[in-house]
């Protein structure tokens, strides 16, 4: 009897349980890569909060002083977040892993409407996120941002207006400014992750651990954004080239 | 396609959904920092049933609910599994698969499963929140703690949006598919960028109507929010009482207290 519920036993029964609980009732899509609330403790939630406020107060000034000039900008950019919401809910199958995951879009956004605008965007997705869809959360909001709206955002734009400095193709910039700002994403939100979670062990040993454990669907992933960047520009750009020329403008004036 | 949003169940008759928002989001960010902060799973694990039982009890379907909780299990699991073979001392179990071997150890998978915990009753908190608040009373919520009006403001214009191109982009999407536009991967990338960039362009399209629409009501360049009324006493007295509760609990429950 004493065997029987050993304390090994029973967290060796509980874990396998779980384990094969998730495995079997665990949903096909696998959601885009928001640390879930709770899984931050108190101190660092409130770190990545204090990382992230300066940024979605910039982006706020920004759109306060061009709202002055150009009253329309608010609903612009209200839309666009819209649209880039709804494209961050569109499913992409990946291969390799099997399933069907979202991406960020945060890299197109930044290269339509700039970084500082997009932070913003993805602040307020953020919280849509967490509050009606369970992805995400409320103390994960700060990290979340840090790593979709901030490093997703300044990545795609800095690379896209990187590379047309130097006289690469918009194809390949859009590209690889998708690609970039994805793994931007994902790893900034396993630094995260190590940063809080390695304990009394190696934040590097874990910081491998948790990029290499999601390397088979992010990999993935990453270079199928950069084909619906580079696709969806490649659209707009055909299609309606005064639009980008347009929002340029707006962002920039 | 697209998920379904909690708030759609908000909109129906109940005590919950009847209490001032402002009372249901400090309750809701005060029950998930304590939660996050306890170092024992019994108290997360009491929210958890706590809120699960608010769930059934405004009539949330079951399928929904184990969507909404299963969801970011999965990065749990993998969390989980990577603390219980990175962190801690003391073996549990040996595992071998093929050339690798890995060993299990205790500290990492008590506290994986504490971790576990803490996002199940993280989340039941906030999935109760929304099913019980309409989003408009949220964003009203928000202005009266303070939030940035411009910040509410885009929320708004997002949040009410977000359905009218969800529905364009269905559209776009089931012609795409009677053209055999997902037929094969190119071809399915392809078509999601067209998709992407359609959205996009319609977005922009929109947003102009939608300020000339809002223009000729009378918008000057701040969205007017309606005043809310100061907090009943009830709530003010709630808020405290809950607080009070909980964290008593959570003194107790990491023997600091008694």
């Amino acid at each position: 009897m004493k065997r029987m519920f050993g304390f090994r036993r029973m967290v060796f029964w509980t874990t396998l349980v779980w384990t094969i609980g998730m495995v079997i009732t665990i949903p096909a899509p696998a959601q885009a890569m928001h640390i879930a609330e709770g899984i931050l403790p108190v101190p660092w939630a409130g770190f990545w909060f204090l990382i992230a406020i300066p940024f979605v107060a910039i982006g706020m000034r920004e759109l306060r002083n061009r709202a002055e000039n150009t009253p329309e900008i608010k609903p612009l950019v209200g839309l666009v977040g819209a649209a880039v919401f709804v494209i961050s809910c569109m499913p992409i199958p990946v291969p390799i892993a099997g399933t069907c995951s979202h991406p960020c879009g945060t890299g197109l956004a930044a290269i339509i409407i700039g970084p500082w605008l997009t932070v913003v965007i993805s602040s307020i997705a953020l919280l849509l996120q967490a509050l009606f869809l369970a992805h995400g959360g409320l103390t994960t909001l700060g990290a979340n941002i840090a790593s979709m709206g901030i490093a997703g955002a300044f990545v795609g734009y800095g690379v896209f207006h990187g590379l047309r400095r130097v006289g690469v193709s918009w194809l390949v910039a859009a590209f690889l400014a998708g690609v970039l700002s994805d793994w931007a994403t994902y790893s900034v939100t396993s630094f995260e992750l190590a940063s809080a979670l390695h304990g009394s062990g190696s934040m590097e040993i874990m910081f491998k651990a948790i990029l290499l454990a999601f390397v088979p669907t992010q990999a993935p992933l990453g270079i199928l954004e950069g084909f619906l960047t580079m696709g969806a520009y490649r659209f707009i750009s055909m299609r309606r080239p005064d639009l980008l020329r347009r929002l340029a403008e707006k962002v920039t004036s | 396609m697209f998920h379904l949003f909690s708030d759609i169940f908000a909109c129906r008759d109940n005590a919950l959904a009847r209490m001032d928002p402002r009372t249901k989001l400090i309750i809701a960010v005060a029950m998930i920092i304590f939660v996050i902060a306890s170092s024992c799973v019994i108290l997360p694990a009491a929210i958890f049933i706590i809120c699960l039982t608010g769930m059934i009890a405004v009539g949330l379907p079951w399928r929904l609910i184990l969507t909404r909780l299963i969801t970011p299990m999965g990065v749990v699991l993998m969390l989980v599994i990577i603390q219980s073979l990175t962190y801690g001392r003391t073996p549990l179990l040996n595992i071998c698969i093929g050339h690798w071997s890995g060993v299990i150890k205790r500290e990492g998978l008590l506290h994986g499963l504490l971790m576990g915990t803490r996002v199940m009753s993280a989340i039941s908190v906030t999935i109760l929140l929304s099913s019980v608040t309409p989003s408009h009373r949220i964003f009203q919520a928000l202005r009266n703690l303070r939030i940035s009006k411009e910040w509410v403001e885009i929320a708004m214009l997002m949040y009410r949006h977000t359905f009218a191109l969800l529905d364009h982009t269905a559209d776009i999407s089931d012609a795409q598919k009677v053209r055999l536009g997902y037929t094969g991967m190119k071809r399915s990338l392809s078509s999601l960028g067209v998709l992407a960039g359609a959205v996009i362009v319609h977005s922009v399209d929109m947003a102009g109507r939608t300020h000339e629409a809002m223009c000729l009501r009378g918008y000057q360049g701040a969205m007017p929010y309606g005043p809310m009324p100061a907090m009943a006493a009830k709530d003010r007295w709630m808020i405290g009482l809950t607080i009070l509760a909980v964290a008593i609990s959570y003194l107790w429950l990491e023997r600091r207290l008694f």
